[in-house]
């Protein structure tokens, strides 16, 4: 039997009005949200300005949305624009997947973890120029409606390369980066009950004598597993006898420490194949994630 | 040690790929990627202005560009669709689909339930392993390097800093010292080290930079002579920083053996505190929890993040429970919740002993973006003895909690429905 899309669609339909659970997709739009790293790209406040990760064509989710931000001042600056677009889409009956790659782990951990908590006014999912949308008139909530963030080359526990100078230390973002620092901003353990779904690149070698571990070029497993603690360490493949392993899931890392709660190593790359780069077209670990939104975000 | 050839492993992209493919022909049957339909022509052109100039966002962002080129070949778009058209066309697939959305409904509906039987206010310490002890260094370890060069080979350098955040007139003990691979401490010169208020953003220091003194002499907070760790402490307070809120940066230039190398510190600072501490700490029992109740006199009205450690009789940490939410001036009481499920769940034996309550004033949308109280370092409070019986199993409710049930189970039985209807129309 061949499925073609029409045909599927109207035993999907059928299969709703025969009350199996189906029909309850009808009362809320999804939205998928990507939250864009250091150097961002995109024009603030433009949604569907995806210049940051690559074409705009790429399926990533349904209704994706760009969250851009500056990706050069700090978190706590520029995070305005990650709530306005968590208040645009992610409530009333309005529900979000989150996709976030490297210092945009950052700007949704702190999103969750500081105003998970407050009073939002539900919204109309229809922004302005500046990104920041009417409101639908239906009262306020707790939080945001967010259905699962997926992040890859996470930067929420920093990188080495920022403590080192490799970049420019005038950069603000770069001092968020330092990894006491970024370990130090906010509660990560405090998502809100959300999973994040980690997913880890280790295709580096530029960098590998600065970063611990296994690392995409830029970020250290230690961050992109999402493994806890006030400073970084060294963790890799399992393959790697000298070196403790970032394990799968939400298990403790090999040697004790947690990862932070509710983080779940859904990827870990064994093959070494993929390195940090959006490359300007959803490349490198971002790859990862696309694959998850498409297949999950729906 | 890391990226070691592991033989061929090339088909992580394609295994990736696949994934794409084969979901992609999932999503596509429901909703049309909606790129394009939204008005990006009527958005506001000058709205870059909000931001800096987008040419140095390509500039400072060099060091993130790819380097390696051909790392990922361009995706054909032609080829999705065909390789899509194929993936819907395949029931095997489609099963495979939809039994991974089951699979990952399901786990979200698990992991929330299991996770909001408590308040996130209220949380077992297990939860929060990093952030039961505030109080102690930070303790880093990383090559010795030159910004921008190649790393020392067989120097490592630890460093620890006593804390991140400093508030009014606390102190801040940095330490540093240098080994080999195995752990040997290595000869050491701090051949230059200062504190200042970095340039940032374009916009210039506004204090004197100070010398820091680090030494291995016993004096200026080195603990030990000789011990081969420097440490210095400062005191924004009396060392220049007095009415600096923000970023002080402690710079360090090293020599160990020929080898030289470069480390820094950032401490963020608060001079002058929103709200302080008033005095006079309460508990009580009520709906079912162990409340206590911290006076503040706030001075600065907004959202103030508050957080306390729990430990049990036995000095076991237990609970980590905080606050988050709006004061307005004047004398405030400052609820922090233990809740009753938590507590007879986990059966802690008391007297409980609240301990280190650090708080601070959340400021939005600025840098830094915290005014901090003084810190209660730590006990605060030993609890009353109560017996399980007063505390309440229930779970928590709130219409938060409700609402993610509530969507996170109709994902789930939407998921199985779907699968469920691929199965029956794969039988003969």
């Amino acid at each position: 039997m061949k499925f073609k899309a029409s045909t599927w669609r109207k035993a999907a339909l059928a299969a709703a009005a025969a009350g199996l659970g189906i029909a309850a997709l009808a009362h809320a739009t999804n939205y998928s949200l990507w939250i864009n790293g250091r150097t961002g790209g995109g024009q603030l406040g433009n949604h569907a300005d995806f210049s940051y990760w690559g074409p705009a064509s790429t399926a990533a989710g349904i209704n994706k949305k760009s969250v851009n931000w500056d990706g050069y001042n700090s978190v706590s600056s520029q995070n305005y624009l990650v709530r306005d677009a968590l208040d645009c889409y992610c409530t009333g009956n309005n529900w979000c997947y989150v996709a976030a790659h490297s210092a945009g782990n950052l700007q949704i951990g702190y999103a969750l973890s500081m105003y998970g908590g407050s009073t939002r006014t539900k919204k109309n999912a229809s922004p302005n120029s500046g990104g920041v949308c009417g409101d639908a008139g239906t009262g306020t909530q707790t939080g945001w409606n967010i259905k699962f963030v997926d992040i890859a080359g996470g930067a929420a526990g920093g990188s080495e390369l920022a403590n080192a100078g490799s970049w420019a230390l005038s950069e603000p973002l770069v001092g968020d980066l330092k990894t006491a620092t970024s370990r130090a901003m906010y509660n990560h353990n405090t998502t809100r009950g959300t999973m994040f779904y980690m997913h880890a690149g280790a295709k580096g070698t530029l960098y590998s004598g600065i970063l611990p571990g296994q690392d995409d070029e830029v970020i250290a497993y230690h961050s992109s597993g999402g493994v806890s603690g006030s400073s970084g360490g060294s963790y890799c493949n399992a393959s790697d006898w000298f070196c403790n392993d970032l394990t799968l899931g939400t298990a403790a890392a090999e040697g004790g420490r947690t990862k932070w709660t509710n983080h779940s190593v859904k990827f870990r790359d064994n093959g070494e194949s993929y390195n940090h780069y959006a490359n300007g077209n959803w490349g490198g670990i971002v790859s990862r994630i696309v694959a998850d939104m498409v297949a999950n975000a729906q | 040690m890391p990226n070691k050839p592991l033989g061929p492993k090339g088909p992580g992209w394609i295994a990736a790929a696949a994934l794409l493919l084969a979901v992609g022909a999932g999503g596509t049957l429901w909703l049309a990627d909606d790129v394009g339909k939204t008005d990006a022509s009527s958005r506001d052109s000058t709205r870059n202005t909000l931001t800096r100039d987008s040419a140095s966002t390509t500039k400072s962002g060099g060091s993130l560009q790819p380097r390696h080129p051909g790392m990922m070949s361009s995706r054909d778009a032609a080829a999705d669709a065909r390789a899509e058209a194929e993936v819907a066309n395949n029931p095997q697939a489609q099963r495979a689909l939809w039994s991974q959305r089951v699979e990952r409904t399901e786990e979200i509906l698990e992991n929330y339930r299991n996770n909001t039987k408590y308040p996130f206010e209220s949380r077992p310490a297990r939860e929060n392993a990093d952030q039961m002890y505030p109080n102690r260094p930070v303790q880093e370890e990383g090559k010795l390097t030159n910004p921008g060069q190649k790393p020392a080979e067989g120097i490592r350098i630890r460093t620890s800093q006593e804390r991140v955040y400093v508030a009014g007139d606390e102190t801040v003990l940095f330490t540093v010292s240098a080994v080999d691979v195995d752990g040997n401490a290595l000869p050491l010169t701090v051949t230059r080290a200062i504190a200042h208020d970095p340039p940032l953003n374009g916009k210039p220091s506004k204090r004197n930079s100070i010398a820091m003194p680090f030494n291995d002499e016993g004096a200026n907070g080195d603990q030990v002579a000789g011990d081969t760790v420097a440490s210095a402490r400062l005191s924004p307070a009396t060392q220049g920083f007095a009415g600096h809120a923000g970023m002080i940066r402690v710079e360090l230039f090293l020599k160990v053996n020929e080898q030289t190398g470069f480390t820094f510190f950032d401490i963020f600072y608060t001079p002058d505190p929103p709200a302080v501490w008033s005095g006079g700490i309460r508990e009580a029992v009520e709906a079912g929890s162990l409340n206590f109740y911290l006076k503040v006199q706030v001075r600065d009205a907004g959202r103030y993040v508050v957080t306390g450690r729990i430990d049990d009789a036995k000095g076991q940490p237990f609970a980590l429970i905080s606050f988050n939410n709006e004061l307005s001036t004047g004398p405030k009481e400052i609820k922090l919740n233990l809740f009753g499920k938590l507590l007879v769940d986990e059966k802690p034996i008391f007297p409980l002993t609240l301990r280190d309550v650090d708080g601070f004033l959340l400021k939005e949308d600025t840098t830094p973006d915290r005014a901090l109280m003084p810190r209660l370092l730590g006990k605060v409070l030993i609890s009353r003895v109560y017996p399980l019986s007063v505390f309440s199993e229930a779970e928590w409710d709130s219409e938060e909690r409700t609402r993610y049930l509530g969507e996170y189970g109709r994902d789930v039985e939407s998921a199985r429905a779907h699968l469920e209807h691929v199965r029956r129309s794969m039988k003969p």
